[in-house]
């Protein structure tokens, strides 16, 4: 019965295989570079660490970062919704080529849409003219950074959403129209709930890869300490220091925060979706 | 009148999936769509639901025209083939969806979706999400969700198609039941027979987007009016048959004789009678045959018959074999199986105890050409090959000609002299004849000139070829254009009566054309509207040159695909 739990029945043999494979996998890979990163901060004294990640240079990073990546997460799930929505749904000339373009911000070097948007939103870009005519200005902003968030994190959003979208079968709207519900029911009460899972994964990956970014963003960021610095970048000019104690702790701190708050993110859309689920129990 | 369609037409792009289709579906009746997959029937329920925007003609529900009313405000109940339960939502929540849309009040929801749920028979099931109910379960759930409402009619789209026989069933039950309890009007929709005949007041049969027959189970199955509706309704012999006016006779006439009329004859496997050595007296004989193969099926035995060549044909091409032979199906029970044994490879003694003419204009083509190469060339027209393939026709063949005409709807080809050919045959007796372009492929539009005393058998030929594909039909009446104006207005009633008698008597809905001129230049103006037109021509005279005067349809470049429809002048 312990072992049934585990194992699941499946005409492949290999379960021990696969297991094993995946154990080394990650430990190789994933595990051991972390653990590396974990020991060697580890060794620094813990009140040099204190002032590291308490320096006020560095809590102004963390906001940045963790803020940014988190609005501009939460951007992509709101406009990554749709653009999932109008491809999966309507049939347009050109479809097809914007599919393939979502995923440009994948295999772009990120270094290079960085340039790209600085470029086009610096203040005698094209749209950065027009927006500093509007009193608005993105380049060397903390905006501009979020922008650049924008841009890395739109795949993820509509390609998780995607498929649940496509399995929202056209029968379930029917099926509520044919019951009375108008067009905002129909979305709020069965689009919505059937997607919330795919699209707080794609919020999720969004986030992730945010707070993680650094090529993109140091082109249009300006990179001011205090104001426009991620805190990948304080790590790279700890390095470029030699001050590699502190760009340990950094590190590790970020490890800390990242896994903290994916963690925390799981756990809500799990009660979330027991929720949801046993939503009818009263 | 519980639910009214007019003229329901629904294309996607050149392809019209519902054709025309007109119904009047009395209230707490339940009525079965029966077709193959394609048929258009599904695209029909959706389009009477509101969930499809249908092209063409009106949708009333209890007097009300819905045409343009969505989906939402037209307050059916709709049943999925694959229930589309809300899955985040439990059983009570899905149920109680409709009224919670309605802001009704919760304990009175409450109370309805309790009411619901012991019509459905799954009380206690309310906090169960759909994900943990067996399939019947869930259609059960669906069934009650769509009555929450308490809509007028109630739609199911294949409800059973997902689930195993024994549930089906059971399930069939229930909603007949839950049906009779509540009096509402039903539509359902399946390609199952036995479901239809199980559960229908009335069965329509759709194919190819047309509503081709809608009647009683019994009825339709003991007297279907077309070939489709005789085969897809159980199973059945189609053979063609001779009626003279005293005798009914398979055997073909030699040629040379004033053919009988050929008529199609539906022989239920279960009227077919074996025999030893000699058929019963009051049966009528088919002839004799071997037994080919016994198949065991518990209370009966089915049984095929090979009958051997240059006897009696059917009238479907789909069961003759290289040699000519052909296969014919019968049924016997089980214990007339154990009483008289039949053993396969014994030859049998085939007779029909109760058969039914089919009431089909056009029982079978002859193509008649000066020889095999023109003759295989005209059977192979697209237009024929078509026609021949949809209604389940025989093509069959005569080189040269006698000058009598062939039995069946004899075919010429388009070429010089043809009017004339055409003339002389009709003459002789043959009431109806198509004359075809080498080329002609099946047509887009079909223009009708009825006639006066031909008019009822070029109506009832028209519908029968419209049954088969679709195409736009236009009535068109020509009269003299020093009609006066009060006269005119007689003409278009006239017209308009022809028209209402189609649709009564054949479920043909025709759009109507009246012109003030000369018959050949209206004529040409209306065949000039699409170059894929067939002309559909009823003849009140065969004097003189009667065909001459349109010979430039059927011999110069200009031909275009021709079917001369006659009234009968013995045997009717």
């Amino acid at each position: 019965m312990a072992r049934g739990r585990f194992h699941q029945a499946s005409p492949l043999p290999g379960f021990g295989l696969t297991l094993g494979f995946t154990t080394f996998f990650l430990s190789a890979v994933v595990l051991l570079p972390l653990a590396a990163l974990v020991v060697r901060a580890s060794g620094i004294p813990l009140t040099d660490l204190f002032d590291i990640l308490l320096d006020e240079r560095a809590i102004a990073s963390y906001r940045l970062s963790f803020g940014a990546a988190f609005l501009a997460a939460g951007i992509n799930v709101v406009f990554g919704f749709i653009v999932a929505w109008s491809l999966v749904r309507y049939d347009f000339p050109g479809r097809r080529l914007l599919d393939a373009m979502i995923d440009l911000p994948f295999a772009l070097p990120t270094a290079v849409s960085g340039i790209a948007l600085a470029t086009v939103f610096s203040p005698n870009g094209w749209l950065g003219l027009k927006l500093a005519e509007a009193g608005v200005q993105v380049a060397y902003t903390w905006v501009g950074v979020v922008v650049a968030l924008v841009l890395i994190g739109l795949p993820f959003v509509v390609r998780s959403v995607q498929p649940a979208l496509i399995e929202v079968r056209r029968d379930l709207e029917d099926a509520a129209e044919s019951l009375g519900a108008g067009g905002w029911h129909v979305f709020r009460r069965i689009i919505l709930p059937t997607v919330l899972p795919a699209l707080s994964t794609g919020f999720t990956l969004a986030f992730a890869r945010g707070i993680g970014e650094y090529g993109s963003v140091v082109f249009i960021s300006g990179n001011l300490p205090f104001k426009t610095e991620i805190t990948p970048l304080l790590i790279v000019i700890k390095l470029e220091q030699y001050d590699y104690d502190g760009a340990a702790a950094l590190g590790f701190f970020m490890l800390a925060m990242s896994f903290v708050m994916l963690l925390a993110i799981n756990l809500v859309q799990g009660w979330g979706q027991r929720r949801l689920g046993l939503a009818g129990a009263r | 009148m519980s639910i009214a369609l007019d003229q329901v037409t629904k294309r996607y792009q050149d392809l019209s999936v519902v054709n025309d289709v007109s119904l009047a579906i009395e209230q707490g009746e339940f009525l079965v769509l029966l077709g193959p997959s394609g048929s258009g029937k599904s695209t029909l329920l959706r389009a009477i639901a509101g969930l499809v925007e249908i092209d063409h003609g009106r949708i009333a529900l209890h007097g009300r025209d819905v045409s343009g009313v969505s989906a939402r405000d037209r307050g059916v109940g709709f049943v999925f083939q694959h229930y589309a339960l809300f899955r985040h939502m439990s059983v009570a929540d899905n149920v109680e969806f409709a009224l919670r849309v309605r802001r009704m009040r919760a304990a009175d929801r409450r109370e309805r979706r309790n009411e619901l749920l012991r019509l459905v028979a799954l009380e206690g099931l309310e906090d169960r999400l759909p994900g943990q109910l067996s399939g019947g379960q869930q259609q059960r759930v669906a069934v009650a969700r769509a009555l929450a409402h308490r809509p007028e009619v109630l739609l199911l789209d294949e409800p059973f198609g997902a689930l195993d026989a024994k549930i089906r069933e059971e399930l069939r039950r229930t909603i007949r039941q839950i049906q009779r309890d509540l009096g509402i009007t039903t539509i359902l929709v399946t390609h199952d027979q036995d479901e239809a005949f199980a559960m229908a007041d009335r069965i329509g049969v759709m194919h190819q987007g047309r509503l081709l027959e809608v009647g009683a189970p019994a009825e339709l199955y003991a007297r279907p009016a077309t070939r489709f509706v005789a085969t897809f309704l159980g199973a059945a012999n189609l053979l063609l048959a001779y009626r003279s006016p005293n005798e009914l006779r398979f055997e073909r006439p030699a040629d040379g004789r004033l053919a009988p009329r050929e008529v199609v004859a539906v022989i239920r496997p279960e009227e077919i009678i074996l025999a030893d050595d000699e058929a019963p007296e009051d049966m009528t004989r088919v002839g004799r045959g071997v037994v080919e193969e016994l198949q065991f099926a518990g209370a009966t035995a089915r049984i095929r018959i090979r009958m051997p060549a240059g006897g009696p044909v059917p009238a479907t091409p789909d069961r003759v074999t290289e040699d000519g032979s052909w296969m014919l199906d019968a049924l016997r029970t089980f214990p007339q199986q154990r009483t008289e044994p039949l053993a396969v490879g014994q030859p049998v003694e085939v007779a029909a105890r109760r058969m039914h003419l089919l009431p089909t204009p056009i029982s079978s083509f002859t193509v008649v050409a000066p020889d095999e190469a023109a003759a295989a060339q005209l059977a192979g027209t697209p237009l024929l090959a078509t026609i021949a393939t949809r209604m389940q026709c025989r093509i069959n063949r005569r080189i040269g000609s006698d000058g009598t005409p062939p039995p069946g709807l004899p075919v010429l080809a388009a070429r010089p002299g043809a009017a004339a050919e055409a003339q002389g045959y009709l003459q002789r007796g043959a009431t109806q004849l198509l004359v075809l372009p080498g080329s002609a492929t099946p047509p887009a539009r079909i223009v009708i000139l009825p006639g006066t005393r031909s008019r009822a058998a070029a109506l009832a030929v028209s519908a029968s070829l419209l049954r088969h594909f679709p195409a736009q039909s236009v009535l068109l009446a020509v009269h003299d254009p020093a009609t006066s104006e009060r006269d005119r207005g007689a003409c278009l009633r006239q017209l308009l009566d022809v028209r209402s008698a189609a649709l009564a008597e054949h479920g043909l809905d025709l759009r109507t054309e009246i012109r003030f001129g000369s018959v050949d230049e209206e004529l040409d103006r209306e065949l000039a509207v699409d170059p894929n037109t067939m002309l559909v021509l009823g003849l009140d005279s065969l004097d003189g040159g009667a065909l001459i005067g349109i010979a430039r349809l059927l011999e110069g470049a200009g031909a275009r695909p021709v079917m001369f429809v006659r009234t009968a002048v013995a045997d009717r």
